[in-house]
């Protein structure tokens, strides 16, 4: 429980200490952390799981002063996330209450899931981030750019950490 | 209740979502200033539009009342015309010389029916006898000379239009009467034809032909047209001179009415001296 906990802590500490300073470029604005929701244990139930995403957006929020809008946005992708994993055979998992990893669910299927819900995670940001001031080339940019270096970091982070977890 | 219970309890987390983005909502566009002026801008271009659809609504009812006061604010502005100022009273406008002595009465009227398509075209308007309105008075449009009153009963007349080959006008040119006729020839319901100018003439297309001092029906100066053709046919000594109509007659929806007040006194005199 202790290294779950320092793995938040950490993940958290990675995404508002260096990745939103880091200012690559305006089009690269990853969004690391999103890993601690994709990854919540599977046995956990829906309301808490939304509960859960409900609380770690307001800290990222806190932290970065965007009242709402990453709260906002895992939320969705919470919900996105339940009817996701409801399609796939995950009781095995469930009943070893085991994190969603590619370790528990296999490469494909984490791949996929994740890819999607960066996706998403990254499109619903920028939208709510520069509503009414979007450019269709820009915003298009920023997701797949942003995306993209979330899910290299997303995966780098998963192949050295899922075993020490 | 078992089944709403546990209907609830299987969809608690939907409902939780729901009520959170509610509260993310408002924080978005409460506490974040950019989106607070795009959902400003966006409630504004909604209330805007609504707005714009209602005054469209009312000002669609409020036609009739419009073109009423557009008809007084045209013949207003024969005011600064050469034929002298106006006087608006009621719904007779009183049309004065230079010398405030009064020379025509003006009476607005509506075009009930018209035709374009005839050799012989008329139109009949909703004054008549009781406004004051006789056989052989001058009609106007806001645009330009539009026929002669051929016909009148109580409350309406029949106007002899411009696009009738019985009627004629003498056109004035740059100020210079031509003692020739301008006809409509049954072409088309805006081109007239004027026969009998000398080529010597300096005239060009896009010169203005108006009325002239030759009748006691018109003042002088209301537009008939502008020339656009001017042909010199070597077998001729004559322009073949093309009109178009200043008046649009397919689109006639209100007339003016000229009544010379002294045409009597005015045709005693000239017979007099024939």
């Amino acid at each position: 429980m202790t290294r779950r906990i320092l793995y938040w802590i950490l993940i958290l500490a990675l995404q508002l200490l260096v990745l939103n300073h880091l200012e690559l470029s305006a089009y690269i604005v990853p969004q690391v952390f999103i890993l601690l929701l994709i990854t919540l244990p599977l046995h956990l139930s829906r309301l808490n799981q939304v509960l859960i995403a409900a609380g770690l957006g307001l800290i990222v929020d806190f932290f970065t002063a965007t009242p709402g809008i990453h709260t906002s946005a895992c939320l969705w992708l919470i919900v996105f996330r339940i009817g996701l994993l409801n399609r796939q055979d995950l009781k095995q998992q469930i009943a070893n209450r085991m994190p969603y990893t590619f370790s528990s669910a296999g490469l494909v299927s984490f791949a996929y899931t994740a890819a999607i819900l960066v996706f998403f995670y990254h499109l619903y940001l920028f939208f709510i981030g520069s509503i009414g001031a979007i450019h269709g080339a820009t915003y298009g940019l920023t997701v797949m750019s942003s995306s993209l270096l979330s899910l290299t970091i997303i995966a780098i982070i998963q192949f050295s950490t899922t075993k020490r977890i | 209740m078992q089944q709403l219970l546990a209907f609830i309890e299987q969809r608690l987390h939907l409902i939780v979502f729901a009520l959170l983005q509610v509260i993310c909502g408002f924080l978005v566009f409460r506490l974040n200033p950019f989106q607070q002026v795009s959902f400003t801008q966006a409630a504004n271009s909604v209330t805007d539009a609504g707005n714009t659809m209602s005054s469209e609504v009312s000002d669609y009812f409020d036609l009739k009342y419009q073109n009423e006061l557009l008809q007084e604010q045209i013949a207003t502005q024969f005011q600064n015309s050469t034929i002298g100022t106006l006087l608006v009273s009621g719904d007779t406008i009183e049309l004065k010389d230079t010398s405030r002595k009064s020379l025509y009465d003006v009476i607005p009227a509506q075009v009930v029916y018209n035709t374009t398509f005839k050799a012989n075209n008329v139109f009949v308007i909703n004054k008549g006898g009781n406004h004051g309105i006789h056989k052989n008075m001058g009609v106007i449009s806001s645009e330009g000379l539009a026929g002669l009153v051929l016909k009148s009963t109580a409350n309406y007349s029949t106007v002899m239009s411009l696009l009738n080959t019985n009627m004629t006008v003498i056109p004035n040119i740059h100020g210079m009467e031509y003692y020739t006729k301008l006809l409509w020839v049954n072409e088309a319901p805006n081109v007239m034809r004027i026969s009998g100018i000398n080529k010597l003439e300096k005239l060009k297309i896009g010169d203005e032909v108006k009325t002239g001092k030759s009748s006691m029906l018109f003042p002088s100066g209301i537009p008939l047209g502008t020339i656009t053709k001017l042909d010199k046919n070597p077998k001729s000594q004559y322009y073949e001179t093309e009109i178009e109509t200043a008046t649009n007659f397919r689109s006639l929806e209100y007339v003016f009415v000229i009544i010379n007040r002294d045409i009597d006194q005015m045709e005693a005199l000239i017979s007099e001296n024939d």
